[in-house]
């Protein structure tokens, strides 16, 4: 379903300085070319595969590149070198809410955040009310965003987001959204997505919910892949791995 | 290829819709008058550059309707102007969606230049009516509505064809190099004032007025005139380089744009 073969990317942190006219022409005049030593490779030579209906968690220390491999499956990243192949619709949950725009009404929102996860018109139209129900959003529904609190957002981007049967999900901490009735209601979402027989990529800090929900788990560290393997033998390395290093 | 390049515009047709209708939300809210504004705008615009030209600057053209004369160049100018600003930077301001959703990168653009085109087509009543009312009989300038309107859309469909094509290559360019954003503005005074919009080609010197019928912005305003202000069919060369410029320009920006987007997300 997921392929991934020798996967690498990479980031050039010189860039940030490099994009203004005047030190564009100060780099080219000057002969010394610092940029080689600036090259980070968020990602080296990354490769697994993930069959249908797998619950995969990816883990790692921050800045491991765990993020940047889920941009890569969901194709907002090309990578460096190596090759992706995804068969199957991908919903990506990797921000909730990134395609709000906080001075339209909620209403509004649902539809544009809709279309931008590749929902049709008639499909949003049809599962309107789901959404607005799951949500518990009604009586703010004509509010703008922008008055709405992190959590009512969350809320919102996140029935919006699993509104469909992906075949492919995409995971980024975000079970911890909203009060505790409501991440009861949304882990029972996914748990009941994971039955359904959909593909997902979960990405956690939370060693428990990984446990709780993965089959597998992929361990990440500087970019590299450091394990691959059942999910309670790699959370346990892991941990110890953790501890040790503090 | 082509046959896959209309089935992705079509899968992404509605989230075009959203995204201009989004713009034209924001752009209205808290605004008493709302998207009236689209209309009354432009209308007192006109009236605003029709005292200042008619009274104040006047260039005196003979059997010429000025009034109209001025409209026509204007509304081009005017789309031209804002499409491709807001296109130029639109790779920039919807870079917290490019970096986090997969969306193919060429919409965002393509949405502006069209959200602006609405807006375009809006400014065209206020002309109409300049059209209709303006002029007199017996001094010959008045305009009549004629046959040749019917070349007006492929006019433009050329002026958007350049204006996305420029578009894409300024957007690529800004991602880059935020100067762009600067040096273009700059640009588009000078290109503002060598174009024909309230003065004659012909009281340039030879020299500069040869050059500047390379101006595509020059080329659409002269075919809309002929054709609105004349009731002349444009010269088939005309039309043949409205389409060319028009054309070749929308290719350039899309090679420019395709070689470059995957980059576009290191460097915002």
């Amino acid at each position: 379903m997921i392929k991934i073969k020798d996967v690498s990317m990479k980031f050039n942190l010189g860039i940030e300085k490099n994009n203004s006219l005047k030190s564009t022409i100060i780099n080219i005049i000057s002969l010394k070319n610092k940029k080689k030593s600036e090259d980070f490779w968020a990602l080296k030579n990354i490769t697994f595969n993930i069959e249908k209906g797998e619950v995969v968690g990816i883990i790692g220390s921050n800045g491991a590149g765990k993020s940047t491999l889920l941009k890569v499956v969901s194709g907002v990243m090309k990578p460096t070198k190596g090759s992706v192949e995804v068969n199957g619709v991908i919903s990506p949950m990797i921000e909730l809410g990134a395609g709000f725009d906080p001075e339209l009404t909620a209403r509004e929102n649902i539809y544009l955040n809709g279309a931008i996860l590749g929902y049709s018109k008639k499909f949003l139209e049809e599962k309107f009310d789901d959404i607005v129900e799951f949500s518990e959003l009604k009586d703010f529904l004509d509010a703008p965003v922008k008055n709405f609190s992190s959590g009512m957002t969350a809320k919102l981007a996140f029935s919006i987001a699993t509104v469909v049967n992906p075949e492919i999900l995409i995971v980024d901490e975000i079970l911890s959204v909203g009060d505790i009735k409501f991440q009861e209601k949304s882990k029972n979402k996914m748990m009941s997505m994971i039955k359904g027989g959909t593909t997902v990529l979960y990405v956690s800090h939370s060693l428990s919910s990984i446990e709780e929900l993965c089959d597998k788990v992929i361990w990440i560290e500087k970019g590299e892949l450091v394990k691959i393997g059942k999910a309670k033998d790699i959370c346990k390395n892991y941990y110890e791995y953790q501890l040790k290093n503090n | 290829m082509i046959k896959n390049i209309f089935l992705n515009l079509k899968k992404y047709t509605f989230l075009m819709t959203q995204l201009i209708s989004r713009d034209f939300k924001i752009k209205y809210k808290r605004s008493v008058l709302g998207v009236l504004w689209s209309l009354l705008y432009p209308l007192l615009m006109m009236c605003v550059m029709a005292l200042i030209f008619t009274n104040v600057f006047r260039f005196d053209m003979e059997g010429v309707n000025y009034l109209v004369y001025l409209m026509t160049g204007l509304v081009i100018w005017n789309y031209f102007n804002e499409a491709t600003q807001i296109g130029m930077s639109s790779i920039l301001s919807n870079f917290s969606l490019i970096n986090k959703v997969y969306i193919p990168k060429y919409i965002f653009p393509l949405a502006k230049c069209l959200f602006v085109g609405i807006n375009f087509l809006l400014s065209l009543i206020p002309l109409m009516l300049i059209v209709i009312f303006s002029g007199n009989i017996s001094e010959g300038t008045k305009c009549y509505i004629n046959i040749y309107y019917l070349i007006l859309p492929f006019v433009f469909l050329c002026v958007l064809m350049f204006t996305l094509g420029l578009s894409y290559i300024l957007s690529t360019l800004a991602v880059f190099l935020r100067d762009t954003i600067y040096i273009y503005g700059i640009l588009l005074t000078i290109w503002n004032y060598f174009t024909p919009l309230f003065y004659s080609i012909e009281i340039l010197p030879k020299w500069l007025s040869t050059i500047l019928k390379f101006n595509p912005l020059y080329i659409y305003i002269n075919s809309i005139r002929e054709i609105i202000i004349f009731s002349r069919m444009p010269s088939p060369l005309m039309l043949i380089a409205c389409f060319i410029s028009g054309f070749v320009t929308l290719l350039f920006g899309i090679i420019v744009f395709k070689k470059n987007q995957n980059k576009f997300i290191n460097y915002v």
